[in-house]
């Protein structure tokens, strides 16, 4: 049971003009699971979704959700999905209970409203209008108003972008109790931290093409190294005079910004400071750490999720 | 069925609770309504004022007076003295003076010849002067007849079609409401959705179950309840203050008043399907309410515009409003005789739905 593919992309394309936004995406998701899409803004996250959801018509390739042909079956496919998008408003002059209601009244059939507000940590809010909530409040609402009708999946657009930490916790719990439900769950997310914490499986993305697929954990053991050295440097040399240096694979250089990629710590570290001694060089903010997700994106493009 | 009704209540809710809009579409028009008929027109379209200089001051000449007096079609004035009369037929307070001229009783009595009654005029003013005459010319003249038993063998038979006493504030409050009906009803609806659409409201509803038609359906119900029952008010509002009253049935009036609703609101919609943002959709539907301001015939007759500009004018959804609606509150025409303004609404309410509906987009 917890085997059934409940979402199957089959080469997804999406143009605009002569830009490619979506370049043949594919990708299966099974029931009960997380899975998160990772990339930086642009990479095409949204209307990646947004074609899933049946809001943009795909040039090429489809879709089944829960077995519906989101190309041919869109009724059926936006009464087992629920959505929420990146940026939407409600309307602000509503109180929280209301818009429940109206949205409810949009399906056959709905959960219990006054539960669901519960369940979202709503309570306190329900006879407020909605322009007075804050933006964790209005995201929680948002999902509230994804799971009305009890869909089998969410599809969750950026649900923490522009909240505070707190703010963000609160939903990532929010999140964790929908896979407890047995929802399988659609998330894209640019936080590295938030994708590792709650996806079981993520895809990154980049330039409209899915990079890579695979658990956080693997994702972050398939990179050749496993650690990082980082310091800062006044003028360093090239990249080339890095590499000689004995156990490193990799190095990134940002203006005085030194990055150090190695499977060896300890011997990665022990050349650093002969070499250092050597030339003369001047480190200073040496810090080491494991190597994350963000590491993987840069790694495969080159990029730091946030500057691209 | 319950997300028609749903959605009806949140639309209704959104406009109660946004008391900003409320005032102001419903004062503008108000204001508008109450500047324009305390100021101009003051309620006398054409009346005509007779000043009376009796020198006599006889039995006669009390009994002509007061024939003037008694007469509706004019007003009368009386001066003591020939020369004040004359000089307020100059600065045209009053539009003639009849001079009775001393001996006017005894010439009567004498019966032998016609004594003639100098009426002053103004040269300067004639065409009040010229009605004004005739008007008097009329009065005398049976007057006379009656005087010395002359029996007419042809006579006209005098069927009094009573003059409308239309004052410019009766004109012109058909013309505010529809004025209203437009502005609220263009400029809000094009406004409201396209401001919808750009902040992502409509983008996500249409991720749900929910079908197009159902929201339109909803918007124009919420709509035809609000501004229904303010142009009914503007209209109770000019009832009270102007005492105006509404010649024709109000069923009527108000089956013309939903018909105009329903008719610009389908004109709302295609604006808002047209407009790339809500900055755009504001000039865009200026640009088309303007101009149907001073067509329309709001203010002015249609029919003081040139002769071949007004088959044009009478085809904008505007004027046909107008003159139904003028129609009803101020003659009092039966709905059945407004078949031509029905059609023309009719054809721009079924018109601008189907092109709505066209180009109707969600996001």
């Amino acid at each position: 049971m917890l085997n059934e593919i409940m979402v199957d992309v089959k080469g997804l394309v999406k143009r605009y003009g002569s830009f490619v936004a979506v370049k043949g995406v594919e990708f299966q998701v099974k029931k009960g699971e997380i899975f998160g899409l990772l990339g930086p803004n642009g990479a095409g996250k949204t209307t990646t979704i947004e074609m899933l959801v049946g809001l943009r018509k795909a040039d090429e390739g489809t879709a089944n959700l829960a077995s519906f042909d989101v190309r041919k079956q869109v009724n059926k496919v936006k009464e087992v999905i629920g959505v929420q998008l990146q940026s939407t408003s409600l309307f602000e002059l509503l109180k929280v209970e209301e818009i429940l209601h109206l949205y409810a009244s949009f399906y056959p059939s709905n959960v219990d409203i006054p539960q669901l507000i519960d369940d979202m940590l709503l309570s306190e809010k329900q006879n407020d209008r909605i322009k007075g909530l804050s933006g964790g409040q209005k995201q929680r609402l948002a999902i509230a108003l994804a799971l009305i009708h009890d869909p089998n999946i969410v599809f969750l657009d950026e649900p923490t972008t522009g909240l505070d930490p707190q703010a963000r916790r609160t939903l990532w719990d929010i999140v964790l109790r929908l896979k407890e439900l047995g929802k399988t769950v659609i998330l894209s997310t640019h936080y590295m931290d938030e994708a590792h914490v709650l996806c079981d499986r993520i895809g990154i993305m980049d330039q409209g093409e899915l990079i890579a697929l695979d658990t956080p954990t693997n994702l972050v053991k398939k990179l050749q190294a496993t650690s990082s050295v980082e310091f800062r440097l006044t003028n360093p040399p090239e990249q080339e005079w890095f590499m000689k240096m004995d156990g490193v694979e990799e190095v990134s250089i940002k203006d005085t910004f030194v990055q150090l990629y190695t499977d060896d710590l300890q011997l990665a570290l022990t050349s650093l400071i002969q070499v250092s001694s050597e030339h003369d060089l001047n480190i200073k903010d040496l810090q080491t750490r494991t190597a994350t997700l963000e590491d993987v994106f840069i790694h495969m493009t080159g990029r730091s999720l946030r500057e691209s | 069925m319950r997300a028609y009704w749903q959605l009806t209540l949140a639309q209704l809710r959104i406009f109660a609770r946004n008391k900003q809009v409320l005032f102001f579409t419903l004062l503008f028009p108000v204001i508008l309504m109450l500047a324009l008929g305390s100021f101009v027109g003051g309620g006398n379209t054409l009346s005509i004022t007779v000043g009376m200089v009796d020198l006599d001051q006889t039995d006669a000449s009390k009994d002509l007076k007061e024939l003037f007096n008694k007469n509706e079609g004019i007003e009368t004035q009386s001066y003591k003295k020939t020369e004040t009369g004359k000089e307020a037929v100059e600065n045209g307070n009053i539009q003639l003076l009849i001079e009775i001229p001393k001996g006017y009783e005894a010439s009567l009595k004498d019966k032998n010849q016609a004594f003639s009654l100098p009426v002053y005029y103004n040269e300067k003013n004639l065409s009040a002067s010229e009605l004004g005459l005739t008007v008097v010319n009329g009065i005398i003249d049976q007057y006379s007849k009656q005087l010395v038993d002359y029996k007419p063998l042809v006579t006209i038979e005098r069927v009094g079609i009573e003059a409308l006493n239309l004052r410019y504030i009766d004109f012109l409050v058909p013309g505010i409401v529809a004025m209203m009906i437009m502005s609220n009803n263009m400029n809000g609806v094009a406004g409201q959705i396209s401001a919808w659409r750009e902040r992502g409201i409509l983008r996500r509803m249409q991720g749900t179950r929910l079908k197009a038609s159902t929201f339109i359906a909803a918007q124009i119900t919420a709509r035809l309840l609000l501004n229904g029952t303010q142009a009914l008010l503007v209209v109770l509002i000019a009832d009270l203050i102007f005492n105006i009253n509404v010649a024709g049935s109000w069923l009527a009036m108000i089956f013309f008043i939903v018909l105009g609703t329903l008719a610009f609101m389908s004109i709302g919609f295609i604006i808002a399907g047209i407009a790339k943002n809500p900055e755009s959709a504001g000039p865009i539907a200026g640009f088309a309410s303007f101009p149907l301001l001073f067509l329309g015939g709001v203010f002015f007759p249609v029919s003081n515009m040139p002769d071949w500009f007004q088959p044009i004018v009478k085809v904008l959804p505007i004027a046909p409003l107008t003159s139904a609606l003028r129609e009803t509150m101020n003659l009092g025409t039966p709905i059945f005789q407004l078949g031509t303004e029905t059609l023309i609404l009719g054809a721009w309410l079924v018109g601008g739905f189907a092109l709505a509906s066209y180009v109707f987009k969600w996001e």
